[in-house]
């Protein structure tokens, strides 16, 4: 009969195939979250009185980070805030944010609902029914970095966390590699310095950490969530390395890990050879940090009108 | 051998041959294992373990897409 490995429980609900390690429910919630707390010292995610705005879609990976760093919060080592975009996409974002704002209003965080029509004056659905040039997740990622920031501004945020684990971290790298996007790779990682200082820091408390070991922790602890997928992501690109690499792991079950570990003995060749130099000025229409006259996300507006 | 089985907001009664696992069961569905966290009678298993007659078997869809 199996038992934990730890313990030696014999209800196991998890079998790591790549340590051969196998845990009880409170062993593994145990377990991952010393994992992530010690992630978050090792890489100095968090320091001491950080305000940490938590960017909570009300999915597993958002609650997962919030669970853990609210351990933080309620022994007073840092502050915290979340905050919930609505992309407006129907019948998909709802649920979430009704499960972001009782979580926030359980743990007695301060929340803030911030939607893609107050900022930009339309919505996802919107732009993809209408004249789209580009995926949905490309309009997307832009306005939400964009409401991420202002958001951390707007609350004195000195990081934002979020829900970003390993299956996400392994297909961006892989994705940006496949595409020739070296720029881009430069900036993946546990921890997000941009060069201005009007960009908040980011963090990844999760990066280490299976999708599906963030699924079974949620569902360990009895946290709700929203467990559904967007109905724009199957069409991405990113879908589609994100189910290969997926497919990989089965019968290669350290593949991730690998996928990570070696990226990240090259991120510091990568970025001396490719960091772009240029100077952050700021948008003139919007105000927001940009190395050009206009950024992205007044780019995306402005083509959207036309 | 009969048990219930739900997932999402479905549910219905299966009839297997004794000694048989939730692996099986979700294989015979083609239901791609490493996208699903299964809860017998209320309690997380493992996909080896093996259903009796008249258990709960929740099957809950966690990994979509990519
Ligand atoms: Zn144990
Ligand atoms: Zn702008």
């Amino acid at each position: 009969m199996k038992t934990c490995t730890k313990c030696g429980a014999p209800e196991v609900i998890i079998e790591k195939k790549h340590s051969g390690q196998r845990l009880c429910q409170d062993c593994f919630i145990q377990g991952t979250q010393q994992k992530v707390l010690k992630d978050i010292r090792k890489y100095k995610l968090i320091d001491k009185g950080d305000k940490v705005l938590m960017a909570l879609s009300g999915g597993k990976d958002s609650v997962m980070v919030l669970d853990i760093l609210n351990s933080l919060y309620e022994r007073n080592i840092i502050e915290m805030t979340a905050v919930t975009i609505d992309e407006g996409i129907k019948g998909y974002r709802e649920d979430g944010v009704r499960i972001a704002e009782d979580h926030a209003k359980r743990l007695g965080i301060e929340h803030n609902l911030v939607t893609f029509k107050d900022s930009f004056d339309t919505t996802l659905d919107d732009i993809m029914t209408s004249s789209s040039q580009r995926g949905a997740c490309t309009y997307c990622g832009v306005f939400r970095r964009w409401i991420l920031n202002r958001e951390a501004r707007d609350v004195g945020a000195t990081k934002i966390a979020t829900g970003h684990n390993l299956d996400d971290e392994t297909q961006a790298i892989l994705m940006n590699y496949l595409e020739g996007n070296i720029e881009n790779l430069t900036r993946i990682g546990p921890k997000t310095v941009s060069r201005s200082e009007k960009f908040t820091v980011k963090i990844k408390p999760l990066r280490e950490i299976p999708e599906k070991e963030v699924a079974l922790y949620v569902l360990a602890r009895e946290l709700e969530v929203h467990f559904a997928g967007c109905p724009y992501s199957q069409e991405s690109f990113r879908g589609e390395v994100g189910q290969f690499i997926k497919q990989l792991s089965q019968n290669h079950p350290t593949i991730m890990y690998s996928t990570l570990r070696g990226f990240d003995k090259l991120k510091p060749v990568i970025k001396k050879e490719f960091t772009k130099e240029f100077n952050m000025g700021k948008c003139t229409r919007c105000g927001e940090p940009s190395a050009h006259e206009l950024c992205r996300a007044c780019i995306f507006c402005i083509e959207i009108n036309e | 051998m009969k048990f219930t089985l739900i997932i999402g907001d479905e549910q219905e009664t299966r009839d297997f041959p004794d000694e048989t696992t939730i692996k099986r069961v979700l294989e015979d569905m083609d239901f791609p294992l490493e996208t699903v966290v299964v809860k017998k009678n209320g309690q997380i298993v493992l996909e080896e373990e093996i259903i009796a007659d008249g258990d709960v078997i929740e099957v809950i869809k966690v990994i979509y897409g990519g």
